[in-house]
């Protein structure tokens, strides 16, 4: 019995039959769209170009020798009288010598040129004195170059065409033979001194980078890591609190906290045991004060109090001991300036250099979190006990100025550059989405346990709210304009004092911020839980995968603005994309991870970190240090092109011998790169053989 | 005493896993809970420690309301339960040592843990689990390089280090032959004797159940089927319990 019906068949192969077609077509626009011409590879000055280019290429220009020029001379006389004797042969030496034959003749007339006693296998060239002193270089017949080679046993025999020089008939000329005899063994030449000089420039160039990326990508990588992330949800209540204290803790951290730290490096810089014994010390009292007041060991729960307490002083011994840190590190910089330790020392000096800059920063970043861990502290408990109308009033409340903070911060971003913009509609929007289905849940279908939710409608509800918030965002804040025409918004300034500077446009943000955020706020009330791991998760992946998608040559162009040309530029570039590369290798490696670890450490009760800590991390560092290697790998490669932008590297070099067309010399940095790049290429590969 | 009340787990897909469980077990008793697969053993351990988060219903420990408890507390209350699993769920890159004082974690300061130090103390407490369990000399060896009975025996090990007051055993001996498996079991019988630890344990083989459990529990497509003595089950109890077709196996 037939199992497929004819007619099926028939209409298969009448699909196969158009889809060969189409590919048929879209090969052939791809053909012509390449300009693809096989006549242009056969035209004959192509070729002859391209031979002259692989040749030089292929014959790099690694050694040079020295050579000291041995001359030997003979006499020559212009047109032969009858009586024409030849000279007597010359004598045996052991220096180089030569005979012409004949002895004499007119112009354009071919003599064989024999020499002895010359350089074996070496090179030399036949010229020709005149009476006035001038030499002329004759070209021997049959070669196409001024030098002829000597054979194996030090003599030759070569064809020279007497020249036609005006009034010397009857004249002695002089043929003279310059030969080569090299000085000493070859040696490196000085482009290939200057290749290895660049090799180990661009080698380090990628260790650098490499080696920077590995601490950001691998923190990343967490929150790239869905399996991790997914069961993450914090209470609604807790993270509105969270993001409406972040501001204020950042303005307290970077305003207040940065004094302190700044003080501290001011200590850390002026003297060396003293401030070495502080940080001891400071650092002793953090250790010791969480033992004291923190989760310790027997304890069973920590009162809150104690548990604040505790966060202030960790948030001020912090500060002080990256400040005192960094000031040392200051003091170090200025302590040796050559040699080993003087590498060192600038290299801690630049550290120290950059605590310094970014102390604000980090002030503020610890003042953020400090007072939002503080503030989810203090109203975790009370946040259970609230009724359910305080609990919506409190989420609108909360709500409100989340949203703010959300939206002003991406519209100062999006202050920056006109399509940045896009960047406030697309967060409103994602703000938007939450209201109709928890309109929907609430007033129309409330869930119920066991009883599956309508997920179809509420994806459309979500999408719908997503599309007006973004539409409504984008009309109100004028984005279309700062799309079309480039324009960045109007920067007149609404607010201004304590520190703080806010345009019109980030207020009017603010606003609409405030508003989604009190709507989706009251709906939601204190008490739901926010997905906050998937969102994490989203961004970061989003973020990775945009900054993936950027050729780090295009980085290294953006970079050699901002640094100027040189290897920084290119280390920058590298760093950034290793980062966004690395972070998202590095996280498939934790999903692929047994997850039957982490059930049973949160099953003895270890916290989120400890699981991590003691279950996710021993499994992943074998691979981590595979895709390490292998980053590396790619980085070298990467960094010997990127010189083409500016990058530093060898990559700069190869791209001016080629620019001065001198391929031999280009030709030595092609084999350096293929050298280093197939014995990193074998050394990563073994030694990723051995972690997987 | 551990009182489950009407506990219902419906998973995001529909599955009803759990129907409307309830239950007592008093301190320091030793249940077997048996059932096909997919009957709902283990979502009824996981619910216990909300591994699994229950839909419906409470469970409520020494007066402690599990299904209430916040993040904090539950952290509190899972440290007194140890859990072992049917593929043992160790690190196997980790030593035997490491993956005992993991137990502990539950005690020991967060930030301790950041940069892997244990108190002292900790480690001779994790000799004691693992001679407890008869394997001190495999304590540097990693927890891959051990046969599948003793990589559970770490693992009971593991949850002696959380001074537990009740032991979740979910399929603890699937994984191993039938000699293994019985020396694991008399580990559990031991805790369940000389510590008084309150264990319950899913289990296969009903041979198993009869041998070491003072009660045995039957879950059928997530219903309490049975619930009573080991020797109450006779062969008509134990087709209700398995299906028509099933044939009753011993292991020895």
């Amino acid at each position: 019995m037939n199992t497929s019906p004819p007619s099926r068949t028939l209409l298969w192969r009448l699909v196969l039959v158009v889809l060969a077609a189409a590919v048929l077509v879209i090969f052939s626009y791809g053909w012509t769209v390449t300009d693809i011409d096989l006549a242009v590879p056969q035209e004959a000055q192509r070729q002859e170009n391209v031979g002259n280019a692989l040749r030089e290429l292929l014959s790099p220009n690694v050694f040079s020798q020295e050579y000291e020029v041995k001359t030997a001379t003979t006499s020559f006389l212009i047109n032969c009288p009858a009586d024409f004797t030849a000279p007597a042969a010359a004598p045996a030496t052991d220096q180089p010598y030569i005979v012409v034959e004949p002895g004499c003749g007119t112009a354009n007339e071919p003599v064989t040129v024999s020499g002895f006693n010359f350089a074996a296998n070496g090179l030399a060239r036949v010229n020709w004195i005149a009476l006035d002193g001038e030499r002329r270089i004759r070209q021997v017949i049959g070669t196409g170059e001024d030098n002829f080679s000597i054979n194996a046993e030090g003599s030759f025999s070569v064809q020279v065409e007497v020249p036609r020089i005006r009034g010397t008939t009857g004249e002695t000329h002089t043929v003279e033979v310059q030969g080569r005899f090299p000085l000493g063994l070859p040696t490196l030449s000085a482009t290939t001194g200057l290749v290895l000089e660049k090799m180990v420039e661009t080698i380090f160039l990628a260790l650098i980078a490499t080696a920077v990326s590995i601490l950001p990508s691998a923190i990343l990588s967490f929150f790239a890591a869905q399996n991790l992330m997914r069961p993450v949800r914090t209470s609604l209540g807790g993270l509105l609190l969270t993001v409406a204290l972040f501001p204020v803790g950042w303005w307290i951290g970077s305003t207040l906290l940065t004094q302190l730290g700044m003080l501290a490096l001011n200590i850390g810089r002026g003297n060396f045991s003293g401030s070495a014994a502080a940080t001891l010390f400071v650092f002793v009292g953090m250790v010791a004060s969480t033992r004291k007041l923190g989760t310790g060991s027997t304890l069973e729960t920590v009162s809150q109090p104690r548990a604040l307490l505790n966060a202030v002083l960790i948030a001020l011994g912090s500060v002080l001991v990256i400040g005192l840190v960094g000031g040392l590190g200051l003091l170090f910089g200025s302590l040796f300036s050559e040699g080993i330790p003087g590498y060192l020392s600038a290299f801690i000096g630049s550290l120290g250099g950059m605590v310094e800059l970014v102390m604000p920063l980090i002030a503020g970043v610890i003042g953020a979190f400090t007072l939002s861990s503080i503030g989810t502290t203090l109203t975790r408990d009370a946040f259970k006990r609230l009724s359910a109308t305080t609990s919506h009033l409190l989420g609108g409340v909360l709500g409100a100025l989340a949203g703010a903070v959300v939206l002003g911060a991406t519209s100062a971003v999006g202050m920056s550059a006109a399509w940045m913009g896009l960047l406030t509609p697309f967060v409103a929007g994602g703000l938007a989405s939450v209201i109709l289905p928890q309109l929907y849940q609430r007033f129309i279908n409330p869930p119920q346990p066991g009883v599956m939710p309508n997920r179809p409608l509420l994806t459309l509800l979500n999408w719908i709210g997503t599309v007006i918030g973004f539409v409504a965002t984008f009309l109100l804040l004028n984005v279309r304009q700062a799309l079309v025409e480039g324009t960045l918004p109007d920067p007149a300034i609404g607010f201004a004092g304590m520190g703080i500077v806010l345009p019109v446009y980030v207020l009017q943000a603010m606003l609409i911020g405030a508003v989604i955020g009190a709507v989706a706020g009251a709906l939601a009330g204190t008490r739901g839980n926010f997905p906050i791991g998937t969102v994490l998760y989203s961004t970061t992946r989003t973020v990775l995968n945009a900054l993936r998608s950027i050729e780090p040559l295009i980085m290294g162009l953006v970079f050699v603005i901002w640094v100027g040309i040189g290897p920084f530029a290119g280390v920058l570039a590298l760093t950034l994309h290793s980062i966004a590369s690395l972070g998202k290798l590095y996280s498939e490696q934790i999903e692929s991870i047994d997850t039957g670890p982490i059930e049973a450490l949160q099953s003895t009760g270890a916290n989120r970190l400890q699981t991590i800590m003691y279950a996710v991390v021993p499994q992943i560092i074998p691979p981590y240090i595979a895709f390490t290697m292998y980053r590396w790998d790619i980085n070298v490669r990467m960094s010997t092109i990127i010189g083409f932008v500016g990058g530093g590297g060898i990559g700069f070099l190869l791209q001016q011998q080629i620019n001065l067309l001198r391929y031999r010399d280009a030709g030595v940095a092609v084999l350096a790169i293929a050298i280093v790049v197939s014995i990193l290429d074998y050394a990563s590969a073994a030694i990723r053989e051995r972690y997987t | 005493m551990l009182i489950i009340e009407n506990l219902t787990k419906i998973y995001d897909n529909g599955f009803k896993a759990l129907d409307n469980i309830s239950l007592e077990i008093p301190d320091g008793q030793f249940v077997s809970i048996i059932g096909l697969s997919g009957s709902g053993k283990s979502t009824l351990l996981r619910c216990i420690n909300r591994l699994v988060e229950p839909t419906k219903g409470r469970i409520i420990w020494n007066g402690l309301d599990i299904t209430a408890a916040t993040d904090d507390e539950l952290r509190q209350i899972r440290r007194r339960i140890g859990m072992i699993f049917q593929q043992f769920n160790l690190v196997k890159r980790s030593s035997v040592l490491t993956n005992v004082m993991a137990g502990r974690l539950g005690y020991i300061n967060p930030i301790f843990s950041l940069f892997n130090y244990f108190p002292p103390g900790e480690k001779q407490r994790a000799m004691a689990a693992l001679q407890r369990v008869g394997i001190p000399e495999k304590a540097m060896n990693r927890a891959s390089a051990l046969s599948g009975g003793q990589q559970q025996r770490v693992g009971i090990a593991r949850t002696l280090m959380q001074d537990p007051e009740m032991l979740l055993a979910d399929e603890p001996v699937a994984s191993l032959d039938p000699a293994t498996s019985h020396s694991v079991m008399k580990y559990l019988e031991l805790l369940n004797s000389e510590d008084g630890l309150t264990v319950l344990c899913s289990l296969h083989f009903l041979s198993l159940a009869r041998a070491y459990s003072d009660r045995v529990i039957a879950l059928k497509d997530g219903k309490l089927e049975f619930d009573g003595l080991p020797k109450d089950i006779d062969n008509e109890r134990f087709k209700m319990i398995y299906g028509e077709d099933a044939v009753e196996v011993e292991i020895h």
